[in-house]
């Protein structure tokens, strides 16, 4: 396999597929590895550790066709290393030359016979909007686990819902959901559960892209991205029943800005150490915000906001508040409440599609 | 002669010696380094281990020497040197205080959350573990050693189960000899192993997965009843 390829362009292609790369081999050495497979022009590269792949084509200067496993993390920083321009990669054997200008390297190869055939997703395409669903991505995402002594939660669940998609993520402590009206990708009734780390590594890929195609089979989803293709197997089991989960009624409503309570909780959270919580005084003049940590100090801060309800005090994991706040949209958000120990319902003022629901920490 | 041998002369082997006296120290070895005359706490342990100690915090002595260290003791001066020729030279102006006394033999640190206990909750908690688990027996002998429990799962399948605080590689080739050797029993084989953990480190994860072990991470105060400020919704 010989072929040349700006610089830049194998930057980006190789560190897109070297993110799929398993972190240690384990049973597989090989897959310490990315795969590059030259057809004339067209260069594929692939990173997988079984549960994910990441496949990236590229459009090179091919002067001879073959396949070679280079070391991922080592060929990556080589070629990043590299000085503006061409560089030039001639494997053969058990070695590849990679050079440019005047740098050149020889790095062994891993046996490409090794490498295992990733089958190929079956299936209709379902062709999505990009943006849309990169939104619904971030916004869901970070509410899943990743604890992986419980794989269902580290999933994010897709469900046909109405006439649309609804994403819903948990990780027991807070339940994100949004819905996608008019996406139509599932059977009614039909639900899969996607690995959120796989969905974590497409917002990357969707960026700045039109549209997403996506190929869902029994075990397997494949999401493509232009010339970026990413496969990733379905997590089989039962997701938790999260529309049980969601209080009916609402007795106490707070409305407050959205980034004025972003930026006080980024202020007071400073305070707010070793999973201490931050406690939100909840009245009919506005908000008080207060993280108190033994031995270290205390932070409090006023917030202009509208409450209706019953007077209380409610603590929650700043972090988690704050991941939630910040994936409303719109200038306002509403904090609905029962009590200071059942779930809240963080939503935003103008748009309905998203909820992100937060068990409160209990303080005395 | 040994350097073991050449301990305090007033100190009796098996003894900590405690003198507080006021003195200046001047080592000498890696780097050197002057503690100016004050008043000061110098441990000499049974190891034959010395340490010199400031009223600051409990924390970490001023200065010391790791055994085997040989100590001269003249009246106003005492001389600790190690065989890598480290010299710590404290130079006594004034002792007010000079005891020795044997603590015998430590127990140890007991944590709270120790295996022991672990195991005693996971025991009468199996299905914690994993869903319709019978414990068999606590302590279930092989002829290299005791595993924590064995078990039935709901298929009527052995399990056996290692249980450790912290879960490292060490823990999950322990189970799996364990599990060769309870695989030599006919009537228990094929044996399942579980490796249950308050936390159980990466490598630990994949070694257990390479070799068909599950693993399970347990809370220990939730084990215990426990009620955790942390709410959950499920």
């Amino acid at each position: 396999m010989k072929f040349r390829c700006e610089r830049d362009v194998l930057v980006e292609a190789l560190g897109t597929a070297t993110r799929a790369v398993a972190s240690r081999g384990g049973a597989l050495p090989v897959l310490s590895g990315v795969k590059a497979d030259l057809t004339g022009d067209r260069l594929v590269l692939t990173g997988s550790d079984l549960d994910l792949t990441i496949q990236v084509a590229i459009t090179v200067a091919g002067q001879q066709d073959g396949v070679a496993v280079l070391p991922a993390r080592l060929a990556a920083d080589i070629v990043r290393a590299l000085g503006p321009g061409a560089v030039h990669i001639d494997a053969e054997g058990d070695e590849a030359q990679i050079s440019s200008g005047r740098s050149e390297f020889a790095v062994r190869l891993l046996p490409a016979e090794d490498f295992p055939r990733l089958p190929e997703t079956p299936g209709d395409e379902v062709t999505l909007d990009a943006a849309a669903f990169e939104e619904a991505l971030k916004q869901v995402v970070r509410a899943a686990s990743h604890d992986d002594a419980r794989p269902i939660l580290t999933g994010v669940l897709m469900a046909a819902e109405g006439d649309g998609l609804r994403l819903v993520a948990t990780d027991s402590y807070r339940l994100a959901v949004r819905d996608l009206p008019g996406t139509t990708v599932l059977r009614e009734g039909q639900t899969v559960l996607v690995p959120s780390k796989a969905l974590g590594e497409l917002t990357r890929v969707l960026s700045g892209a039109e549209t997403v195609r996506l190929r869902l089979a029994e075990r397997d989803a494949t999401f493509e991205v232009g010339e970026t293709k990413l496969t990733t197997r379905l997590i089989e089991g039962e997701f938790p029943n999260y529309r049980q989960l969601i209080p009916n009624t609402h007795p106490n409503r707070l409305t407050v800005g959205r980034e004025p309570l972003l930026e006080a909780l980024r202020r007071v959270k400073l305070l707010a150490r070793e999973a201490t919580p931050v406690r939100i005084s909840l009245k009919a003049d506005g908000i008080e915000l207060t993280a108190i940590t033994q031995d270290v100090g205390q932070a409090h801060e006023d917030l202009d906001a509208k409450y209706e309800g019953t007077e209380m005090v409610i603590a929650f994991n700043p972090e988690y508040l704050a991941d939630g706040v910040e994936a409303v949209k719109g200038d306002e958000v509403t904090l609905e409440t029962v009590d200071a120990l059942k779930p809240a319902v963080v939503k935003s003022v103008e748009s309905q599609d998203y909820l992100y629901l937060l068990m409160p920490v209990r303080v005395s | 002669m040994q350097w073991s041998d050449l301990v305090v002369p007033r100190c009796h082997p098996r003894e900590v010696r405690l003198v507080i006296a006021t003195c200046s120290v001047d080592y000498d070895g890696r780097l050197t380094a002057h503690l100016p005359l004050a008043t000061r706490l110098l441990m000499v342990k049974a190891d034959g281990s010395i340490s010199i100690h400031a009223d600051d915090r409990a924390y970490k002595p001023l200065n010391w020497m790791n055994p085997p260290c040989k100590i001269v003791e003249e009246p106003d001066r005492w001389v600790v040197s190690t065989p890598k020729g480290e010299k710590l030279t404290i130079t006594i102006e004034e002792i007010h205080a000079d005891l020795n006394h044997e603590l015998g033999v430590d127990p140890g640190l007991q944590k709270d959350g120790v295996e022991a206990h672990l195991q005693e909750l996971l025991a009468a908690n199996c299905t914690t573990l994993a869903e319709g688990l019978i414990l068999v027996r606590r302590e279930y002998p092989t002829d290299i050693g005791p595993v924590d429990l064995l078990c039935r799962d709901a298929n009527g399948a052995a399990v056996a189960v290692e249980i450790k605080r912290m879960g490292d590689i060490a823990g999950v080739e322990q189970l799996v000899r364990y599990l060769e050797r309870l695989d030599l029993d006919g009537r228990l084989r094929p044996v399942r192993g579980i490796f249950a953990a308050q936390t159980i480190k990466p490598q630990a994860k994949v070694l257990a997965a390479a070799r068909g072990i599950t693993c399970v991470e347990v809370d220990y105060d939730t084990l215990r009843g426990i009620e955790k400020d942390s709410l959950t919704l499920f």
